[in-house]
């Protein structure tokens, strides 16, 4: 009897509880009046933000400013939610493969309606990438924040191991057919479980205990940035009819088939880890794998940076890590992507004025300069980028000129920009994991071409 | 004589009964019938949940017939329910009758629940770290043993059975409890007599345990059935349908065109075809297994 | 009580078997008890191995270390799932940046779970009464609709339940957590409704005569002699609750309804645009898995007990 009576109440206790609970906190889109809601998925770039923040709420008193990161996965699932649910933040880090989508969905401000970024002028910015903002209805949906492209990092101790002079990566070729310099260094670099070298006489592919180069795993799911998309740039690739907004693709080109056909090939070869040896569905990069001994070096963003920077072996003494620029292709110049991330506001933000200010604050001279000087990107204003560079020299003692140098020498191209990007990972990423595998030839991917230029019919 | 009541008191408790149902009654309709009434709405319709439905008659079951992938995500997740399933109740009648044999102290019956206890997604991430094929204690054992690596949850023939395992090892011992309590219900005299008659163990086993267990087996076996097919959490930690659409189970599948693409109506659809198997193998099971009676009355 | 029933039944069994034939039993237990070790060694393991990872630093396990013990044994996973590391400590550590807010989460589980469990069990318990024990038309057609629902996939309701919580303003709070599950699940009504089933009709016969009402009958009379299943169950719909991944993980978006397992999914996100804080993830599981093991190590002999078809008829 009294069991009875105490469960009734203490369930009518438990629900008034909760419903002041919900009732004290309001669930709507943004932050509450004065706290403006900035959500970012990179936890190294935290830290420079958050100094960013405090330099903004000094400025600008009355205003707050509540950081919130997320990973990769999660990041991109939950803003999704959120502009269901109204849960949306006000300010986000978006990116090139997203922003088209949301723009669809109508779920971004364009910043040319708002006071404090309507003046954002485009030559501010390193070349081109303000203009990657701009929708196909010529608005600006991002302010830019950084950009980056890719290089090749690799182990010194690995090098000097093989007796080769790290010079000599400065000037690698590679090509479709024997895989050029490239190539060469690769299979030195690489040893099998008896201490055999990849370009010696009883090589054993399919006992490697450290690849010569590290795999990122098959690229579908961004265009291959640090996969393969050095490589068919320096090719002569290009992955749609015109880019931005381009609604015809390439993958049915020789130059992209041959080049994937000579990347993947380099797994058989045993030069490069398979799918299971990096983890699958659950992959370690590029740095976990110089790290553990996996690959002597490897492709990677100038994001990593940082990362790269602080990586020691088991007994915590840090490694040696050097940087060479992409190799050379068939067209005579090397290539990387250039990608930039950019700052967006969203229809759901109940304060776009105070947002738009942030957004302003993010992209201008004071944080950029922050930014710079914490050294874990290379933000878009050319003064930002120089205390970056400044940085990684004095403080890490590392020459990021391989990153900075495809800028200069216009040999970078633009990340892919199209709509319907979600449909289209949802198709490429299974197909390219396929050809990586090895369970489906390079030809497969003229199947997925049709398929992908079929979502555009359709879409028209 | 039990069923008769005080003569002037009313036998139709309907307005009674109205008032203790009703509760409930809210619950299911709201949450229960209401939603799928919706759903099945939405199967019809281009819904991208942030502008309102747009009706597009049979597009989405015409696109579903057509999709590879659906067809593919149905075919993993029958071969998971059968390997997950099949183990597990087999698992699970071994473990009840050990139980019942050796001892019937809690602590081993305790032991035996507590995978039970945490969640799908940290039993996911637990055997996702122990079968790494790098790291992985699993692997450095099976190295030692001088084999080659198993990519337990990235090669596209393992996949399936790994996770059937790993939930395997999250439900079997709930299930041999309640196999273990349906064994309780068989009165030993039954067994007594088996033995004076001189059949052995495994004889008794095949020819009086498991006839009596029919209907909690039954019951116990629709039951899992239907959470198997539903199998999510545990994908969506480990392998995220790869490699290349092998643990791509249809609930998985579902969800990302939902959340990840925006497709609210095709997955509306794939979730009515989803609940027409469920409907389907549930009524087969019940008629096959006869799970209403009971032998042992 | 019926549940106690069983325990005693093998009392009698043991020494009734042994005298028969010693030698051939002896060598099919010692194989029994083998598999049974074997068993007990696999459920349990997991958990020792969670535990040794939380104790390590990821820097020795990404090297590649093999031994049974904690490697480079420090707190630093622990400190991570706590928050008690900055960002910087954190990264360096191969975490990300940012804390989990732990005690927050597991008060959100706790009120969740509280709440579907007392909502679930005693409105299910009272439509259980009504079918097992109340007169009235249609009952049994009423009973098999709501068991139909047992069908149901979760995913096909999830999605417009999604949609009638937004609308109900209550995304993203502890109660839309809880509504959906907070008044009935069939597999509740027809557990208990099993049990009522199996109570004397005589006792609840001699208290109608002395003029009870029906209403007086289920609270002072059924639902005290159905503690046991109702214990069963409310165990069971807790646990359930706790470990419920997907509908939390679309309803909540900060850190304000968030509960435990969904923090831990989070958490393994968060990782470093590289390779999983297995040290920080490990402890954040175990974190996890903690008070349903402590509730356990508390009730053991109970839901061991409990979890069954006694009383069915």
């Amino acid at each position: 009897m009294i069991r009875v009576s105490q469960r009734v109440r203490a369930a009518v206790v438990a629900v008034l509880t909760v419903g002041a609970l919900s009732a004290c906190g309001n669930g709507s889109g943004g932050g509450s009046a004065g706290t403006i809601e900035y959500w970012l998925w990179d936890s190294a770039q935290q830290p420079g933000y958050q100094k960013c923040a405090d330099e903004f709420e000094k400025a600008n008193p009355g205003l707050r400013i509540h950081i919130s990161q997320y990973g990769w996965d999660a990041y991109w699932s939950k803003l999704t939610a959120g502009f269901i649910a109204d849960t949306a933040p006000d300010v986000f880090t978006d990116h090139l493969s997203k922003f088209a989508q949301y723009v669809d969905l109508k779920v971004l401000r364009p910043l040319d309606d708002l006071g404090p970024t309507s003046d954002i002028q485009d030559g501010d910015y390193q070349e081109g990438l303000a203009e990657l903002w701009k929708g196909q209805d010529g608005k600006r949906y991002g302010a830019p924040k950084d950009w980056d492209t890719i290089a090749v990092f690799y182990d010194n101790a690995a090098l000097k191991a093989a007796g080769v002079d790290p010079a000599e990566l400065q000037n690698l070729s590679w090509n479709p057919r024997d895989g050029g310099t490239f190539e060469k260094l690769v299979a030195h670099l690489t040893i099998d479980a008896n201490g055999v070298r990849g370009d010696e006489p009883g090589f054993d592919k399919f006992h490697v205990k450290t690849h010569g180069l590290a795999s990122e795993g098959a690229g579908g799911g961004g265009w291959g940035q640090t996969q393969w998309s050095a490589f068919t740039g320096s090719a002569g690739w290009q992955a749609t009819d015109k880019n931005p907004w381009g609604t015809r693709f390439n993958l049915d080109q020789p130059a992209l088939q041959d080049t994937l056909r000579w990347y993947f090939g380099l797994v058989q070869k045993g030069y490069m880890p398979h799918y299971e040896e990096i983890g699958g569905a659950n992959a370690i990069g590029t740095d976990k794998q110089i790290q553990s001994g996996t690959a002597a070096m490897g492709l990677s963003g100038s994001w990593m940076i940082s990362t790269f920077s602080k990586l020691t072996d088991a007994k915590g003494k840090k490694l040696d890590i050097g940087l060479a620029p992409t190799p050379i292709g068939p067209t005579g110049k090397r290539a990387s992507m250039f990608n930039g991330l950019a700052d967006s506001i969203t229809t759901q933000s109940k304060q776009p004025e105070n947002a738009a200010k942030w957004v302003k604050f993010l992209s201008g001279e004071q944080c950029q300069d922050i930014i710079g000087q914490s050294g874990v990107v290379f933000p878009a204003r050319p003064r930002g980028t120089d205390l970056a560079v400044a940085y990684n020299k004095n403080e890490r003692k590392l020459d990021v000129t391989p990153f900075t140098q495809q800028v200069k020498d216009k040999t970078t191209f633009l990340f892919p920009v199209t709509t319907n990007a979600a449909d289209i990972t949802a198709l490429m990423a299974p197909r390219l994991d396929a050809v990586y595998i090895g369970s489906s030839p390079v030809t497969s991917l003229t199947r997925l071409n049709e398929q992908l230029n079929d979502l555009f019919k359709v879409a028209q | 004589m039990a069923t008769t009541t005080a003569p002037t008191r009313s036998r139709d408790d309907t307005r009674l009964a109205l008032l203790f149902i009703l509760p409930a009654l809210t619950g299911f309709l709201v949450f229960m019938v209401w939603p799928t009434l919706r759903g099945i709405y939405l199967s019809f319709t281009k819904f991208n949940l942030l502008t309102p439905p747009d009706f597009n008659g049979l597009d989405n079951y015409i696109r579903m017939v057509q999709d590879p992938v659906f067809w593919n995500a149905l075919k993993v997740t029958v071969y998971y329910v059968i390997l997950n399933i099949g183990l597990q109740t087999v698992l699970a009648l071994v473990i009840a009758v050990m139980m019942q044999r050796l001892t019937q102290r809690t602590w081993l019956r305790g032991i035996v629940l507590t995978p039970y206890l945490v969640s799908n997604v940290v039993a996911a991430m637990v055997f996702l770290w122990i079968l790494d094929y790098q790291l992985g204690i699993g692997n450095t054992v099976i190295a030692a043993l001088g084999m080659d690596r198993i990519p337990f949850l990235s090669d596209s023939a393992w996949v399936i059975p790994t996770i059937a395992v790993i939930n395997v090892w999250r439900h079997v011992g709930y299930t041999a409890l309640l196999i273990f309590a349906g064994l309780q219900t068989i009165p030993q005299t039954v067994y007594e007599a088996g033995r004076v008659d001189g059949a052995s163990e495994i004889r008794m086993f095949r020819s009086i345990t498991v006839p009596l267990l029919r209907p909690i087996l039954s019951l116990v076996l629709i039951v899992t059935v239907v959470g198997s097919f539903q199998v999510f959490d545990t994908v969506a930690i480990a392998t995220r349908g790869g490699p290349v659409d092998s643990s791509r189970v249809l609930q998985y599948y579902i969800y990302d065109v939902a959340f990840g693409r925006f497709q609210f109506g095709y997955a509306s659809a794939m979730s009515v075809a989803l609940l027409a198997v469920l409907v389907i193998i549930t009524f087969v099971q019940y008629r096959l297994t006869r799970a209403e009676t009971s032998d042992l009355a | 009580m019926t549940t106690t029933a069983p325990t005693v039944a093998p009392a009698v069994v043991v020494p009734e078997t042994t005298p028969a034939e010693p030698r051939r039993f002896s060598i099919g237990r010692a194989l029994a008890w083998t598999f049974m070790i074997l068993v007990i060694l696999l459920s349990l393991f997991p958990f020792y191995w969670m535990l040794r990872t939380a104790l390590s630093s990821n820097n020795a396990l990404y090297a590649g270390s093999n031994s049974v013990l904690p490697v480079q044994a420090s707190w630093g996973g622990f400190e991570r799932v706590f928050g008690l590391q900055t960002g910087q400590e954190a990264i360096d550590a191969g975490g990300a940046g940012q804390a989990i807010d732990f005690w927050r989460y597991l008060l959100n589980s706790v009120v969740v779970a509280t709440l579907v469990t007392a909502g679930q069990v005693f409105f299910s318990a009272m439509a259980a009464y009504a079918f097992a024990r109340l007169q009235w038309r249609h009952r049994e057609k009423v009973f098999a609709f709501f068991l139909a629902g047992l069908m149901i996939p979760a995913i096909f309701t999830l999605l417009p339940n999604f949609v009638l919580i937004k609308q109900l303003g209550l995304v993203d709070t502890l109660l839309g957590i809880s509504l959906p599950t907070m008044f009935m699940t069939p597999f509740a009504v027809f557990f208990l409704r099993q049990f009522f089933l199996g109570i004397s009709r005589e006792v609840e016969e001699a208290a109608l005569m002395d003029g009870a009402s029906k209403v007086r009958v289920f609270f002072r009379l059924v639902l005290p002699l159905s503690a046991a299943p109702i214990a069963t169950l409310g165990i069971l719909t807790y646990i359930a609750s706790w470990n419920e991944y997907f509908w939390p993980l679309m309803v909540s978006y900060t850190d304000k309804s968030r509960v435990l397992t969904v923090a831990l999914g989070v958490f393994k996100s968060q990782t470093p645009q590289t390779g999983p804080d297995w040290s920080g993830l490990m402890a954040a599981t175990l974190v996890a898995a903690l008070p349903m093991l402590v509730l356990f190590m508390l009730f053991a002999k109970r839901i061991v007990n409990s979890i069954g078809f006694s009383g069915i008829k």
